[in-house]
């Protein structure tokens, strides 16, 4: 039996009266890609948010491994194996790619500032190491040769990449990505859907997953959550998302749900 | 034709108003007297009345070529005849306000109204002076000088400075100053080691036989240069690297001169420590200040931490001149008499004194640059970029920042020490707001985050003002300017550095571990 990655029991975020997460139940098990869905302001950045540790939720429980890691701070978070990207790319932009890789890597560098000044060998050691290793990212993203460029410089393409590498440098186990087609061309989305399931493929990482377009989504999630109004509406397999109401209802609004019935009734009887 | 007329319109009024300003100021009198100890037509403190008429129009013709000049800069300007609009318009309105207000100022004269009651540098003799000896006459030459000398600058700028020939000319010599660095040997002299040893120790015996040729002065002044780049290295790691915009940086400074001087001077307390323990003890209590002054305040962001270490720095003074601790710090009297470094027996000079200097900083730049590339200052660089990304990210955003604080303050702790056991003196007056000011403009017009910066920065901000020692009262006037023209010319300081080439350095190392594509090494 595989092994639960991370799970969240009776989920809330409050902020003032508004509930904008409330009592979500998610299972990820490991190796999975599990995509979160849902309308604008369903609540699934929020969701995200508190699985990283960027806010700390009222009620229910993070368990990472059957550990609680609700309440813990992003930094100590991300230490124990959790790594996220943004839904507006944040790259720290004056630093080269390469730099933005190793800062990715902090939490596995031992490197202290006096050993920085003495230079000794297993700081000099663990640099070039670093060096080593976040060129091997940039490689693994397709961004080789371009390592010396200042974030701010690559294209939007190579920004989104260069996020994920970041995250990838970390070592996590599992791997938030909110939204990580938003703003590509249709070819462009089609090669970051084919990335992220390498990710999990060749690396073994398990995905969590925001994203709107549902060509991504359908194509390659393992199971599917949908959020409405911070609540979750349902739960499954991608085809058994695309056939239930709620979902419909959800996104097209009330009565969607009998006409996309009638319309898939209009095209059996063509056929 | 339009957009020659506007542009001179604009550069007319650019350069009418800083003629107005100098008028004003009384700075063109000056600088026709200073003009005229150049010419050698003026003896040195000569009255106003001899300061021959030539000199201010010089000088107006000056500003008129200037005004001429840069209004007839414009890509739409490549024909000949806009150009020379531009120059004349340019000129031409620069002339007429000037014009207006030297026949407003004339007027007055003549109706016998003191203008000193609302313009305290505009007495009758000014005014004779600026109107070429009290010609009635004068608006009219303004206006013609300053139209003449625009036209002037235009074709000047047209025909000579942005002539084809030039350019090429231009074009030619970097060219060849480029294929001259390219060169395999010229190549090979900067990448390598013994070339940079060899332009160190050529560095280092300069500063080692200097000090005793310029004399005590110049001792005094590059000595304060040296002590300001230690702070602007310290306070470089706090706002340059980590972000953190701390104004009361000179609070550091006075713990660290009042703990040197509290430790060895023979009042109040007498304890009468080493020289160079009692520096350890001011780094020490500098660096530990910064750690206790960090733990509260380090969560605050931006604008409310810049504005809580105003008010640290602000407290640390009050506190040292207050009548509650006047036992224990001597109050606003200060602490004089403290201890100079001696080395086997002998006392330090001015000399000695500015080597320990030099000494510190290159120790100081040495850990400021070792700090800057490794994974702290990566650390630091990801905070000042984006603090919350930096912490997800799994920086510990709080332990660095207080480590940054800590380490600036250190610098400055020595810094402060450095000051004052070479002035045998420390008081409150030493550690005014001014200071952290200073250093933070020195920060900034280096480049932030650069330490090469930091040294044209120190440079630049205590040393220029004694190179205009000959403006006299204007001094810090000219230098106000010319920090402005700076930043506005250079917003990204006079020395920015760029991040360092990891990929490129790599590769250039390992050539075999990146073949290139298509083939299969065997």
């Amino acid at each position: 039996m595989t092994e639960t990655v991370i799970q969240t029991h009776k989920l809330s975020k409050i902020f003032g009266g508004l509930t904008a997460v409330d009592k979500v139940d998610l299972t990820v098990p490991e190796q999975a890609i599990a995509s979160i869905i849902g309308p604008n302001g369903a609540g699934k950045t929020t969701f995200f948010n508190c699985v990283s540790g960027f806010y700390t939720p009222e009620e229910g429980d993070v368990l990472f491994y059957g550990k609680p890691i609700q309440g813990n701070a992003t930094d100590k978070i991300c230490s124990m194996g959790i790594s996220r990207t943004y839904q507006n790319i944040r790259l720290f932009s004056q630093m080269t790619a390469i730099e933005n890789i190793i800062v990715g890597k902090h939490p596995r560098l031992k490197g202290t500032w006096w050993e920085a000044i003495l230079h000794n060998r297993r700081y000099i050691q663990e640099e070039e190491d670093a060096v080593k290793e976040a060129l091997h990212w940039l490689d693994f993203v397709g961004l080789a040769g371009l390592g010396d460029q200042l974030a701010l410089n690559l294209p939007y393409g190579a920004q989104r990449k260069l996020e994920i590498a970041r995250a990838l440098a970390s070592e996590p186990k599992l791997l938030l990505l909110d939204e990580p087609t938003a703003g590509m061309n249709s070819q462009e989305t089609a090669e970051m859907t084919a990335f992220i399931k390498s990710l999990r493929d060749d690396l073994g990482i398990t995905i969590l997953l925001i994203e709107h377009d549902m060509k991504v989504v359908m194509g390659i999630s393992d199971q599917i959550t949908v959020l409405d109004y911070g609540t979750k509406i349902a739960e499954g397999k991608p085809k058994e998302i695309q056939a239930n109401q709620r979902v419909i209802e959800a996104y097209l609004g009330p009565g969607a749900a009998a006409l996309s019935k009638k319309f898939q009734r209009k095209k059996s009887h063509d056929a | 034709m339009r957009t020659s007329i506007k542009n001179g319109i604009r550069l007319g009024a650019i350069v009418g108003v800083v003629i107005l300003f100098f008028h004003l100021t009384g700075f063109s009198v000056v600088a026709s007297s200073m003009l005229g100890s150049l010419l050698a037509n003026v003896d040195k403190g000569a009255a106003m009345e001899e300061i021959p008429a030539l000199n201010l129009a010089v000088i107006l013709a000056l500003m008129g070529m200037i005004a001429g000049g840069s209004a007839s800069k414009n890509k739409q300007n490549d024909k000949w005849s806009n150009s020379l609009v531009s120059g004349a318009v340019a000129g031409a309105f620069a002339g007429l306000l000037t014009g207006i207000f030297i026949f407003v100022i004339g007027f007055a004269n003549f109706k016998e109204i003191d203008l000193r009651n609302y313009l305290p540098e505009i007495g009758p003799d000014v005014i004779d002076s600026l109107l070429f000896g009290g010609n009635a006459a004068a608006p009219y030459l303004y206006l013609a000088l300053l139209t003449v000398s625009g036209i002037t600058g235009a074709a000047l700028s047209k025909g000579v400075i942005r002539a084809d020939w030039r350019k090429k000319a231009q074009a030619d010599s970097v060219q060849s100053f480029k294929t001259l660095t390219q060169k395999p040997g010229v190549q090979k002299l900067f990448g390598n080691k013994i070339a940079m040893y060899g332009f160190l120790a050529l560095a280092a015996l300069l500063l080692y036989f200097l000090p005793t040729q310029w004399g005590s002065y110049w001792n005094y002044i590059m000595g304060t240069v040296g002590i300001y780049i230690l702070l602007g290295l310290g306070l470089n790691i706090i706002v340059g690297l980590s972000g953190q915009l701390v104004l009361g940086y000179v609070a550091f400074f006075a713990i660290g001169a009042y703990t040197f001087g509290l430790f060895t001077a023979p009042e109040p307390h007498a304890i009468g420590m080493n020289f160079w323990l009692a520096i350890l003890f001011a780094i020490l209590a500098a660096a530990a200040t910064g750690v206790l002054l960090g733990l509260p305040i380090l969560s605050l962001r931006g604008d409310y931490l810049a504005i809580v270490t105003l008010g640290f720095g602000e407290i640390i003074r009050i506190l040292i001149k207050s009548d509650m601790l006047t036992d224990f710090t001597n109050g606003p009297s200060g602490l004089s008499d403290l201890t100079q470094p001696k080395w086997l027996g002998q006392t330090f000079n001015d000399v000695n004194f500015f080597h320990l200097i030099v000494i510190f900083v290159a120790i100081a730049i040495f850990i400021a640059g070792r700090l800057q590339y490794s994974r702290t200052g990566r650390a630091w660089l990801a905070i000042s970029a984006d603090q919350t990304v930096a912490k997800a990210t799994g920086i510990n955003t709080y332990k660095y920042k207080l480590l940054a604080l800590a380490l600036g303050a250190a610098f400055a702790g020595l810094g402060g020490a450095l000051f004052a056991s070479r002035n045998q003196f420390t008081g409150p007056e030493d550690h005014i707001l001014m200071v952290s000011i200073n250093v933070l403009c020195l920060v900034i017009v280096g480049g932030m985050g650069s330490i090469p910066g930091v040294v044209v920065g120190s440079f630049v901000l205590k040393g220029v003002p004694e190179l205009l020692r000959d403006l006299e009262s204007y001094r810090l006037l000219a230098f106000g300017a010319l920090l402005v023209v700076m930043m506005v010319m250079r917003p990204e300081g006079l020395w920015p550095i760029g991040r360092p080439a990891m990929e490129a350095a790599y590769n250039q190392k390992h050539p075999k571990d990146s073949p290139p594509e298509g083939e299969v090494q065997s």
